[in-house]
């Protein structure tokens, strides 16, 4: 069987992680703001009882940022990464499509962001669609600098 | 002693359960060596434990069976049948004994001499189905008392623990919709027995995480038996307190440290048995290792009876290691020599042994007990003993804690760290901003202060005044005060790791959920301070003594530490400084008639501190120093922060500003001469010496330190007092006492009768010329 992708959109654009990947979408409640993090880091969250370390994708893709407080509920992934729970902001959470092939290289030129998080194009019965590196995100702009 | 007849009964019983196996082997086949081995090994072991606790009947019936085994094994007799029963009757009539002792009864009357004497070659085997069925009756009354038990993974464990952790916040959820739509009073009783289940559920689920420390201490015997063997000693171990319960995490986290200080116990600690009669101790060492619950810490003592720690010893290793400096050597208390046993690359042991002594080890001791937030202390007498104390947390997870806010947002402050907890409006605490630097005085003592807010970067709404000032001292480090918004309550919380982003902040320790459900973040109390600039410097040594330095004649002098424009660390004695100024380096400082200027305000100062006059640029700082007639300005960078002066400066080589060195928070800081300032500075020709003299005077004798002490300090000699460990130039002393005078050094009597003087080596105690006059020669003499 091939693999499951979850269909997101993050910054306007629709992008897949792999759905095994996500544990749950959930729709983020209040946020507790954790000072002096990185500015992808919005801040904590609670599910149930486990703590979710909530990420913005915006941020972490140098695409702008999400207002997380502005009283609105906002759509987001739990996934979970080294024994953490992160909760990663998305525009709308769409489908749960089938991969019909493996990812592929993008040869064409993307947005620093994308490029970073990149893990190639997938083709699905939506068309093309890029597969995103959850890893990526969650470390966001910073480590890619640092390992440089 | 009682302990020790337990821990006696309790090894026999151990060994007699696995000896129950053996025996039935070794009837069948009495040349098995191996089972024989083992059989002896107990007999052996009952009867040098009976020699010990005087079970004389006892001993006599293990001295017998050990006797014919040995000739068993030595070859010298073939066992038989006859032997095989009456070795078995033997051992039967053993476990009958223990059992008596263990209960406390009387030992089962009648003659033990018919069991001994069929041993001997020949004899008949006796009967003895008395003494079996009290041993079978004694096993069955041992597995009835025995808690039935099963294994489990932590891992099932740690989910039943989080369900029941989701069940609490469910409840406390449906707690709060009940308040705010009242219902019906059968709703509100169905739900509060509900919420009594759910509490006593997360009790039970709290307590299957913690173990019986009995857990870590049962190898311990064992490991102190084949160590000693193997180094030729004699140990008996005492152990208590194995009922004592915490974390299973915990345990495994102290198995190495303990097991290593019981190594170095055995090792370096008890003596060989020749040696400790020698020293009029008994010939068997004795090694005890307890644990009680003290609040929510667990304190584990190891405690041996042998040669102790040398702390002058451990001193020189640490000098010739180039672990401490010299003149940090000579200031050390005896706790803090002790504590160098912790220091990486020191052991006192001559000689590296298989067992322990390879440099390597109680640094590693210390490290991982300090990871799980515990301390370990040492304390020893030479000649009589050593005392190694670890003090652990309960657990690892569970952590009281403290809830503060800043605006409207939460966080939590670890409950251990906290030293009090002072109103900053308070009548005894006063804030005062030194260079930008905020400083706490409360009750007498100055602590660095740093408002929360201002670490973690939020808007700051409340004013100074207005805040609550926690006081802080992170494991290991100094204290510091911060400033918070609002108190709000004591919690026990469940605290879980932080994502690696929020870890790396270095500020937090991990999150956990309030009551509400809400996420809290707890801080870490020595990432606190990193972030918000104070300086944690007494984390060296000094600190994690158990036991205060001595201060010296017990007045510190206050100084204030700064940086120079040079980006030296110095000190300044906090009594000549004025106040601090800050000029616009351009306008404000110029040369003029010879010499460096500053203009403030009105006057016109001569200014030190400046090397390179042209590189001044932009803002420069000014300390006003003021000798009581004149003022000098003193540039300078930052003020670090107000520290006092521990005794010992190093004098500089030669005159100039610096006067000389001395260690503030274990960093060189340079002392700058003020006298040698306004000196040179007023244009003033004075005779300076070459370093500052050292006058010793008694600290007990109050007139000395009244009346006589200010001349001394005024004439320009450092006092110290009499068990001070520096050469002093001049001692002083009243008439009646005999002084050896030091090397160099001279002693000055002082007489209370003017008649008793002799102008020379006495002097009338209130005769000031006459006492300045020898002061003076007391130096003369020195150059």
């Amino acid at each position: 069987m091939n693999e499951l992708l979850l269909i997101v959109s993050i910054a306007g654009s629709r992008v897949a992680m792999p759905a095994a990947a996500v544990e749950s979408v959930v729709e983020l409640d209040t946020l507790i703001p954790v000072p002096r993090a990185p500015a992808h880091l919005a801040g904590l969250s609670a599910l149930r009882s486990r703590v979710l370390t909530v990420i913005d994708c915006q941020r972490s893709l140098e695409l702008g940022s999400t207002d997380l407080n502005d009283g609105n509920l906002h759509e987001a992934a739990v996934v979970e990464l080294d024994g953490h729970n992160y909760a990663l902001t998305v525009d709308a959470v769409e489908d749960v499509v089938e991969a019909l092939s493996e990812p592929a290289a993008i040869r064409a030129a993307m947005g620093d962001g994308w490029e970073r998080v990149s893990l190639g194009m997938v083709e699905t019965e939506e068309g093309p669609l890029l597969l995103v590196d959850v890893a990526a995100l969650i470390s966001g702009p910073g480590a890619e600098s640092r390992a440089a | 002693m009682d302990d020790l007849i337990a821990d006696f009964v309790a090894e026999c019983r151990e060994m007699l359960e696995s000896l129950g196996g053996e025996i039935v082997a070794w009837e069948a086949n009495p040349d098995d060596r191996a089972r024989l081995d083992s059989i002896f090994r107990f007999v052996h072991t009952v009867k040098g434990n009976c020699g010990f606790f005087d079970f004389p009947r006892l001993e006599a019936l293990s001295h017998a069976a050990e006797d014919a085994l040995a000739d068993c094994r030595s070859g010298r007799r073939v066992p038989d049948g006859a032997l095989v029963s009456a070795v078995l009757a033997i051992i039967d009539r053993i476990g009958e004994m223990i059992s008596a002792i263990d209960a406390g009864e009387e030992l089962p009357s009648g003659s033990d001499s018919a069991l001994i004497d069929a041993l001997a070659p020949g004899a008949e085997g006796p009967a003895t189905p008395v003494a079996a069925t009290v041993v079978a009756d004694n096993n069955t009354k041992g597995n009835n008392s025995t808690p039935r038990t099963i294994r489990l993974s932590v891992e099932l464990l740690d989910r039943v623990m989080s369900g029941v952790s989701d069940m609490v916040l469910a409840r406390n959820e449906l707690a709060r919709r009940l308040r705010e739509a009242p219902g019906e009073v059968e709703v509100g009783g169905a739900f509060e027995r509900l919420s009594g289940i759910i509490a006593e559920m997360r009790d039970a689920i709290t307590r299957t995480r913690m173990q019986r420390i009995e857990n870590l201490f049962v190898a311990l015997p064992r490991m102190v038996r084949d160590l000693s063997s193997e180094l030729g000693k004699q140990v008996l171990v005492d152990i208590d307190g194995g009922d004592v319960e915490l974390d299973r995490e915990m345990i495994e986290m102290i198995r190495d440290p303990l097991t290593h200080i019981i190594r170095n116990a055995v090792d370096h600690g008890i003596e060989a048995p020749a040696d400790r009669l020698k020293s009029g101790k008994r010939e068997i060492g004795l090694l005890s290792v307890s644990a009680r619950q003290s609040g929510n810490q667990i304190l584990i003592e190891i405690a041996d009876d042998g040669k102790g720690i040398d702390g002058s010893k451990l001193v020189e290793k640490a000098l010739a290691n180039g672990v401490i400096e010299r003149d940090v050597a000579q200031r050390m208390s005896k706790g803090e020599q002790l504590a160098l046993i912790f220091e990486a690359g020191l052991s006192t042991a001559k000689e590296v042994t298989a067992i322990s002594g390879r440099g390597v080890g109680m640094d590693v001791v210390r490290s991982n007990v300090e990871r799980i937030g515990g301390v370990v202390e040492v304390d020893s007498v030479p000649g009589k003993g050593t005392r190694m104390t670890l003090r652990v947390p309960l657990t690892l997870t569970i952590i009281p804690a403290l809830t503060v806010s800043i605006g409207k947002q939460h966080f939590a402050i670890p409950r251990s760290a906290i030293e009090e907890i002072v109103r900053a409006n308070g009548a005894s605490v006063t804030l005062e901003t030194i260079g930008g630097a905020g400083v706490a005085t409360i009750r007498g003592r100055r602590v660095p202060e740093v408002a929360l807010a201002d670490v973690l970067g939020l808007p700051n709404t409340m004013k100074d005044e207005d805040r609550t000032l926690v006081v802080l001292r992170p494991s290991g480090g100094d204290v510091y005060a911060l400033a918070v918004d609002r108190i709000h309550d004591h919690e026990e919380l469940v605290v879980k790791p932080a994502a690696p982003a929020v870890m790396a902040t270095g500020l937090y320790a991990g999150t956990t959920l309030a009551d509400d459900g809400s996420p809290i973040l707890l801080f870490d109390p020595a990432g606190l301070a990193q972030v918000g600039g104070v300086r944690l410097e007494t984390l060296e040594r000094g600190a994690r003594a158990v036991e205060a330095p001595i201060a010296v004649n017990s007045n510190e002098i206050p100084v204030l530490l700064f940086r120079g424009l040079d980006g030296a660390r110095r000190a300044l004695r906090l009594g000549v400084v004025d106040r601090i100024e800050e000029v616009d380096a351009k306008e404000a400082i110029r040369r003029s008639a010879g010499q460096l200027r500053v203009q403030l305000g009105e006057a016109i100062l001569p200014l030190a501190g400046v090397d390179h006059p042209d590189d001044l640029e932009g803002k420069v700082r000014v300390f006003r120093l003021n000798d009581g007639s004149h003022e000098i300005g003193y540039a300078f960078r930052e003020v670090i922060d107000l520290r006092s002066l521990d005794r010992d400066v190093i004098p500089a080589d030669a005159p100039g500003d610096v006067g000389g060195v001395t260690l503030i928070d274990g960093e060189p800081a340079e002392l700058i001469d003020a006298h040698w300032i306004f000196a040179e500075n007023l244009g003033v020709a004075a005779t300076r010496p070459a370093a500052q003299p050292v006058c010793r005077l008694p600290e007990n004798d109050a007139w000395m330190q009244n009346m006589l002490r200010p001349i001394v300090e005024a004439a320009g000699y450092l006092v110290i007092g009499e068990k001070d460990e520096i050469s002093a130039d001049v001692t002083i002393v009243s008439q009646d006492r005999v002084v050896a005078p030091e090397e160099g050094g001279r002693v000055l009597r002082l007489a209370t009768d003017p008649d008793a003087a002799d102008g020379l080596d006495s002097v009338y105690r209130y005769d000031r010329t006459g006492l300045l006059i020898a002061l003076k020669a007391a130096t003369a003499g020195r150059r």
